[in-house]
């Protein structure tokens, strides 16, 4: 009779603390809006046409745009993602549009 | 980028990520494994770099900005749901030999190959070998959340057929993954690179590593073989690189063996290993690893001196150097560092000629070279991975890369391919008496040089009986 095996599991635990998303917006009309892009796929392009049309959909949107908080995919990420925080708040962003994930 | 709508959701702003089609598992589970779950994502459809900029802008206003406006105002459902995990002594597969293979490849948590069954008997008993405390956590894997333990990390290692003498050298390979320098969560990119291991000090003849002919052949040396095959396991049962989460490897690499260093010619000449480069002081052992796109072998190398054979090396170096450019400016900057491996007798001709290797790398410096519009054209038309499609003269007067960039304006100009010569990385292995060498472009921040040393000593850390976690915290 073959023998018949207990094996144990190979992954390990979530060591994460699972989090609540931020709150969202009850609308984008007067809210600052800021795009985070990782400087690929287009983004130059893209942001370019969504601050065109959020601002035509939504009164009084301002965007604040990529170049503000640099390319955040690039040799420093670490320390501009780490920065982030503060970055929002000197800013005072109510939501961010992070891209081009591709 | 959803680590950066993860920093931004966190700070108590709500975020909406932007994936193309075919990322939306690897951005939700990178979600996850932050701690955020089912953060909102707007669908690029197709990828935007085959589309045309009024295809592109068409399919972006029907499909995608309806999505960015939801995701920023709606309200995130929680499902409720509750994933239940094993947690690590129970039984998470009860079979014969054969049930238990089908049931490990089924469900992802093999390569596919043979496994030695993990139980819980023969993972204690590897563990009791070593001294280690299972239950101490080494860090969290990135991108996955979960805790490095030694004890995942031993189950794994009886999983590829380690040796517990072994367990060093992969108790510093996992200091490696955890290093935020390496950057293990960009293991899954779509170009697919892999890492290479390169092992230096007493630990490769110690251990029976194999350094010499077919160094880098599977299953020419069995450490060679298991510990590599190891790491491969680790990033896919703990880092979670399986291709329902994090890896998006468009083709991938086969995983490569370790590559160990010849320590005995390495000493006959007088070189440092490669581990030097990194910090680690010439005789500790030590693993260091970069991720690898590809590799080029340079055969029947002739020549008795070193003026003679460096034309045919620099060549080989430029000839495996494309994409990788965008590691020297794009998304990188100064991070290209590729890595020559010369058989012991061709480092044996530079060394008789009184070489050291910060000559060779000055010579390479010099040869290692291509033309500018070919440089421009890869990291800015052919990939679109410089925005603004800037020149290398417009790169040197803004300081990223270094004035050789920028002699002249002749687009034929013959420019570097890395920013330094010591960015050309050397090591030694491979059959001592053959003339071939061997070239490997790195990935640079996607898995960038990182060398880790080996403790060998015993561990004192196994104060406490498996069964009682905790005494051991």
């Amino acid at each position: 009779m073959e023998p018949v095996l207990d094996v144990v599991w190979p992954k390990s635990p979530l060591g994460t603390q699972s989090r609540r998303p931020a709150p969202r917006l009850d609308s984008l009309r007067g809210k600052r809006i800021a795009f985070a892009w990782d400087y690929l796929f287009r983004g130059d392009e893209l942001f370019p046409v969504l601050a065109k049309e959020l601002t035509e959909r939504f009164e009084g949107v301002e965007i604040v745009n990529y170049d503000v908080f640099g390319n955040l995919h690039g040799p420093n990420e670490l320390e501009l993602v780490n920065g982030l925080p503060d970055a929002l708040a000197m800013h005072r962003i109510d939501g961010v549009v992070s891209g081009n994930g591709c | 980028m959803l680590r950066v709508s993860v920093a931004c959701e966190a700070a108590g702003v709500p975020t909406v990520s932007l994936v193309c089609e075919g990322f939306e598992r690897q951005a939700a589970a990178t979600g996850r494994g932050l701690g955020f779950d089912r953060l909102p994502l707007a669908v690029l459809k197709g990828h935007v770099d085959a589309q045309g900029y009024d295809e592109m802008v068409a399919s972006f206003v029907e499909h995608t900005l309806a999505q960015v406006v939801d995701g920023l105002t709606v309200a995130i459902a929680d499902d409720g749901e509750t994933n239940v995990e094993p947690s690590a002594l129970d039984t998470a597969v009860r079979g014969t030999l054969d049930e238990v293979h089908h049931e490990f490849a089924t469900r992802g948590w093999s390569d596919g190959l043979a496994i030695i069954p993990p139980t819980r008997g023969r993972v204690e008993s590897y563990l009791a070998v070593t001294g280690h405390d299972p239950w101490r956590i080494l860090g969290t894997a990135r991108p996955s959340g979960r805790d490095v333990t030694v004890w995942s990390l031993a189950v794994n290692a009886v999983m590829a057929g380690c040796r517990p003498e072994q367990f060093p050298v992969l108790l510093a390979l996992a200091d490696v993954l955890l290093d935020p320098h390496y950057g293990a969560q960009h293991s899954g990119n779509t170009t697919g690179s892999d890492a290479l291991i390169v092992l230096d000090g007493p630990v490769v003849d110690d251990l029976g590593f194999n350094h010499g002919a077919g160094a880098l052949r599977d299953g020419a040396g069995a450490p060679n073989t298991v510990v590599a095959r190891w790491f491969r396991l680790v990033l896919r049962n703990i880092f979670g690189f399986t291709n329902d989460e994090h890896d998006k490897g468009t083709f991938g690499n086969s995983s490569r063996v370790v590559l160990a260093e010849d320590m005995g010619a390495l000493a006959d000449i007088g070189w440092a290993p490669l581990s030097a480069d990194f910090g680690v002081i010439p005789g500790v052992d030590s693993v260091t690893v970069a991720r690898m796109n590809g590799g080029l072998i340079v055969g029947s190398v002739v020549g008795s001196t070193p003026e003679q054979i460096v034309p045919y090396l620099a060549d080989s170096l430029a000839r495996v150097t494309g994409w990788e450019l965008t590691h020297v400016y794009g998304l990188g900057q100064g991070q290209y560092s590729p890595l020559l491996i010369l058989s012991p007798v061709l480092a044996r001709v530079f060394a008789r000629a009184g070489w050291s290797k910060a000559d060779v790398q000055t010579a390479l410096f010099e040869h290692a070279r291509i033309p500018a519009w070919r440089f421009e054209t890869l990291i800015g038309e052919w990939s679109n991975l410089t925005a603004g499609r800037r020149t290398l003269v417009d790169l040197a007067a803004e300081g990223v890369v270094p004035a050789v960039f920028a002699e002249s304006n002749d687009p034929k100009r013959l420019v570097p391919i890395v920013t330094s010569p010591e960015k050309f990385r050397i090591a030694v292995s491979g059959d001592p008496n053959r003339t071939n060498a061997y070239v490997f472009s790195n990935d640079g921040t996607h898995g960038n040089w990182t060398s880790k040393p080996i403790d060998r000593s015993y561990s004192t850390d196994l104060v406490c009986s498996i069964e009682n976690k905790g005494a051991c915290s």
